[in-house]
């Protein structure tokens, strides 16, 4: 079953044998870094909470399954990374255009991010100085193609290794760390972009 | 739909690493951006009671049907039975001796 050294180890005995006390603790312990996971890479709040109900019954569901070749929480991210693949890919056919859904997101989300007339952003020092910046790569990062979005924050905000990056989206490890640095390269060309500097 | 458990991608790349995360300023911007962006968002209420609602109707009431499963509450079953075990001993003792009389 699990790794002899996951911490979760005793809990899957559990879960294995349909204790639902012990999911009742495995929803507490994850659902935190679930639904921010989810909501990084939905951009929306909401929709990250309803995804992050569905992962926890699908893991209730195939729990079963779950052979141990990697960490407990590496088949839980691996779940919840092809979940939310789903979801967007429901959102782009129901609303025919998944970007316009996600900018609409971001752009409630960051709210007053941008000066009133919707023109320029202010002088760069200023914005440089400021929270501005962090809420332009925001934006940014929800501009980025899903899949490179995914890697990116599973790298940067998750901190995994690459190979537990690779286990859960189904690449190799080169191809994660391709995505990672070509991500990086996208979001700082738009954010430089919007700043009218570079960043260093 | 495709399956959850399984990766969806496998195609391969160019490989172009790039410098490691460490030596990125992009990589220490993204994690602090989106740190400022928790920090902003307020806590959000448990989805547990979501999660057993959706397990309860899908398993047509198998699991999570009853009060112990889906209670907050994070009292063990076995301490409840040594509080009702310790409410009788001293029941017997209290009524006990009045009945023999």
């Amino acid at each position: 079953m699990a790794l002899p050294d996951d911490p979760d180890s005793r809990l899957i005995d559990r879960l294995v044998a349909r204790d639902e006390r012990a999911f009742n603790e495995l929803v507490r312990a994850y659902e935190g870094r679930i639904v921010r996971l989810l909501a990084r890479m939905v951009g929306n709040e909401e929709e990250a909470k309803d995804l992050a109900q569905d992962v926890f019954v699908q893991v209730f569901k195939a729990v079963g399954t779950f052979r141990g070749d990697s960490k407990f929480s590496t088949w839980l991210y691996r779940i919840a990374v092809n979940l939310c693949k789903n979801r967007v890919k429901y959102l782009r056919v129901r609303h025919a255009n998944e970007q316009d859904e996600l900018d609409s997101v971001a752009e409630k989300s960051l709210g007053d991010a941008r000066p009133a007339g919707g023109g320029g952003l202010g002088r760069p020092d200023e914005q440089l100085a400021g929270k501005q910046v962090e809420r332009i790569v925001q934006e940014a990062i929800q501009e980025l193609e899903p899949s490179f979005r995914e890697c990116l924050i599973l790298r940067d905000v998750e901190e995994l290794s690459y190979e537990e990056i690779g286990e859960i989206t189904g690449l190799p490890a080169g191809t994660v760390k391709s995505r990672i640095h070509r991500a990086r390269a996208m979001l700082r060309e738009k954010v430089e972009r919007v700043l009218g500097e570079k960043i260093r | 739909m495709t399956d959850p458990e399984k990766p969806i991608e496998s195609s391969a790349e160019e490989i172009d690493e790039g410098p490691p995360s460490g030596e990125d300023p992009m990589a220490a911007l993204v994690k602090r951006s989106l740190a400022e962006a928790e920090r902003a968002r307020t806590p959000a209420p448990s989805i547990l009671r979501g999660v057993q609602r959706r397990i309860r109707k899908r398993s047509r009431g198998k699991f999570f049907a009853d009060g112990w499963s889906t209670t907050d509450a994070r009292v063990s079953h076995a301490l409840i039975a040594g509080a009702m075990l310790l409410i009788l001993v001293v029941a017997y003792f209290a009524l006990g001796p009045v009945g023999v009389q």
